[in-house]
């Protein structure tokens, strides 16, 4: 189990390959310096739910068919607003999870036009 | 108190807003200083935030001006449309480049290279700036508007040379959003370098014409670079640019096959390497060369004369270290078997022996034009014209070593092809003293100009007007010692084109007798700056011209009745006429020029003085087909 501190002091504990699905968080495990939990000073509570939320669905097989992630990304994306939005998209790219990265930046090229 | 401010309402003198129905009022109020007892904030508006599109995004605690720029790229990669990318790009600057910094292949819809209404052109759009005009943000610009309306196809940037406000970045706008880029014309900008050229060879590789001219900073790495990406080239221009040498040409050379015109001027670095390749490598496709103003040697000359197969147009100009030898050696190479038009200006090298192997080695050339070759004298132009068996016009320009000799020797002895014969200001040539053989012809003359060769006179024309009895076209441009027996020698043709602009000696009997001789033959007829014709020309000309369509009879002594005359004549169908400078010409003349306006397409008012302003706003709206300068 891997424990994730958020910048306002909030802890989350979730399965290794939970985690490892960011590529920062990767790095930072083979790095061997997990100990305490990881701080992540660029990321709040509240999107770190979200992230975790995320990951945890997006888990190696999914838990469903390709349709029903679909489905579900689709609503996970659009059932938040702006501000978590762009947080989501800092903290994707600083955690260097690519396919949330996608959705999030997809999200805003799909919101401009 | 109150009595004074007598607005409705309240008693309160502090007040947002206009309180004054003219604002000047408050100037007065205001000026009278520490005499009136009240405070008297300034009028301010409240700011108003206009609505825009993303005005969601300002009201947020958190925008889209968080998201760095890795991120903002991941968005517009993403963009579907490129309406929407338009939109993205219109923000600001900094997304102005970021939209334009996204590679074709890095984009996640491919945009089609069909315009908004369906029409298939890949590009058709052309673009151009100058000047101040020239900056990266225009570039940018560019690059985003025409991506959707069909793609960029030519890009001219002009630049001020010190001050240009184009640089790399630019460039790279344009690379990356213009893949279908063909034509890049790059003058005088010294802040661009090879990264920029690098970043057009990687984005637009269907490159065909690139034209550098004064851009300093460009060395063989950028040439290189354009040569590895783009092997669709196929003219290549190089002006001024001090840093381009031999080992940009040889990568042209390598990777470019296509490769049929290449112009190089001014190049300090180009050298015969360079030449050498370039002529070796594409032997079967370079048609036209240029070399101006080269270190080359005879070494490319060589080369030219023996690889130059295909080539069709060559000039060779300025080029100082080229000797005799260089030019006895290309026409000895019997590689230019195809050469149409050659032109050589200001070569030592161009002797008569020179010039005669050259003659012999191109036994297509139809064209020849000799310039400022003091060497050359009369020998060498007559076994030239021997020689040159195809040899269909030819001009000398400047070669003072030439004289009356040569002129009529090459005439005699030219190939039956020659038609057109052009000295100009060769000072050299003088009156013949002594007679041509009786039964000599040229044939085939047709065109003669002689320009500002003062000492061209009336025996050269007499000898001329039985030599060339074919002549049509005739030109004698400033030939102030031809007297009025001299013109009258070429009588004996039947003239099409006459040309006798500041010959000042020029007669209106020479006039009469040559319309009334070419009537049904003449069409174009040029006595600008012959001071002594007057109306009586005039009367001639409408008389007997039939066909004439072009009268320029500026700075002539004609006044009101020549143009009259001209206008009742019913066969004269002018189309242009020019009288500019003709102060004799008065506001009567209008009704004439508006009969000779009913053919006319150009007419020239330019400094008539005794025309007024008024008589020219008339001509102008009542001859509107006419274009008229005045």
């Amino acid at each position: 189990m891997i424990v994730l501190k958020s910048s306002d002091g909030e802890t989350f504990e979730i399965e290794e390959a939970v985690a490892l699905q960011s590529q920062t968080i990767a790095h930072m495990v083979e790095d061997d310096c997990v100990e305490n939990g990881i701080p992540l000073a660029n990321v709040t509570g509240e999107i770190l739910a979200k992230i975790i939320e995320y990951c945890k669905k997006h888990v190696e097989g999914g838990g469903g068919s390709e349709e029903e992630l679909k489905i579900w990304d689709k609503e996970f994306i659009e059932n938040i607003d702006q501000s978590t939005l762009f947080n989501l998209i800092l903290a994707a790219n600083y955690l260097n999870i690519k396919t949330l990265l996608d959705l999030t930046c997809q999200r805003v090229a799909d919101m401009i036009s | 108190m109150s009595q004074i401010f007598s607005f409705s309402g309240e008693n309160d003198f502090y007040r947002r807003g206009v309180t004054y129905p003219n604002p000047k009022d408050v100037n007065l109020l205001l000026s009278l200083g520490s005499l009136v007892d009240c405070y008297f904030p300034p009028c301010k508006r409240s700011r108003v935030v206009a609505p825009s599109r993303y005005s969601a995004f300002e009201e947020k605690p958190v925008s889209i001006d968080v998201l760095p720029e890795e991120c903002l790229f991941e968005i517009f990669r993403r963009l579907s449309g490129s309406q929407e990318r338009t939109a993205c790009a219109s923000v600001s600057r900094h997304w102005l480049t970021l939209v334009t910094s996204i590679r074709q292949s890095e984009l996640d819809v491919v945009p089609s290279s069909k315009t908004e209404d369906g029409e298939d052109c890949e590009g058709c759009l052309s673009r151009s700036l100058d000047g101040k005009k020239a900056t990266d943000v225009r570039l940018a610009a560019i690059a985003v508007g025409t991506a959707s309306r069909g793609g960029l196809g030519k890009l001219s940037i002009r630049g001020n040379d010190f001050t240009s406000k184009v640089s790399d970045l630019g460039l790279r706008s344009i690379a990356r959003s213009c893949p279908s880029l063909r034509s890049v014309s790059l003058w005088n900008l010294s802040t661009i370098t090879d990264n920029g050229l690098s970043e057009i060879a990687e984005g637009c590789s269907q490159l065909e014409k690139l034209d550098l001219n004064r851009c300093s900073m460009i060395t063989d790495k950028g040439l290189v670079a354009i040569a590895k990406s783009c092997p669709n080239l196929t003219e290549l221009t190089l002006e001024t640019c001090l840093k381009i040498g031999d080992e940009g040409l040889q990568a042209v050379a390598r990777s470019c096959p296509k490769l049929k015109s290449v112009s190089i001027k001014n190049c300090p670095l180009v050298r015969d390497q360079g030449i050498a390749a370039l002529l070796s490598n594409t032997t079967s496709s370079l048609g036209k060369l240029k070399l101006q103003l080269l270190n080359v040697t005879d070494v490319s000359l060589a080369v030219v004369g023996h690889y130059g197969l295909s080539v069709t147009d060559l000039v060779l100009s300025g080029l100082s270290h080229v000797t005799e030898k260089g030019f006895w050696v290309m026409g000895n190479g019997v590689g230019l078997q195809k050469l149409n038009s050659l032109t050589i200006t200001a070569c030592q090298g161009v002797t008569d022996m020179g010039l005669e192997s050259v003659g012999k080695g191109c036994p297509n050339m139809k064209m020849a034009v000799v310039s400022k070759c003091p060497l050359l004298s009369d020998n060498g132009l007559v076994s030239f014209a021997k020689a040159s068996l195809s040899l269909e016009s030819l001009q000398l320009v400047e070669c003072h070593r030439v004289t009356q000799f040569g002129f009529f020797g090459s005439l005699l002895n030219c190939g039956t092809k020659l038609k057109a014969f052009s000295l100009v200001n060769c000072l050299g040539v003088r009156d013949l003293t002594t007679g041509l053989p009786a039964s000599s012809h040229c044939i085939a003359l047709r065109s003669l100009s002689i320009r500002n060769c003062p000492g061209f006179g009336d025996a050269n024309l007499a000898a001329l007007g039985k030599l060339c009895p074919l002549l049509e076209d005739v030109e004698l441009y400033g030939l102030k010692g031809i007297t009025e027996s001299g013109f009258l020698h070429l009588l004996q043709n039947s003239l099409v084109k006459v040309n006798f602009s500041g010959c000042s000696n020029l007669t209106d009997r020479v006039i009469s007798a040559i319309s009334a001789r070419n009537g049904w033959t003449l069409e174009v007829l040029n006595v600008d700056g012959c001071t002594q014709i007057s109306d009586a020309s005039l009367v001639a000309i409408a008389a007997n011209c039939q066909i004439l369509s072009d009268l320029d009879i500026s700075k002539c002594a004609i006044s009101d009745c020549g143009i009259q005359a001209l206008a009742s004549s019913d066969n004269l169908k002018l189309q242009i006429l020019s009288m500019a400078g003709c102060s004799l010409v008065t506001d009567k003349s209008l009704p004439a020029i508006v009969r000779l306006g009913s053919t006319l397409l150009g007419l020239n008012l330019q400094q008539c003085r005794s025309i007024s302003f008024s008589t020219v706003d008339f001509l102008v709206e009542q001859l509107y087909k006419c274009d008229i300068l005045s």
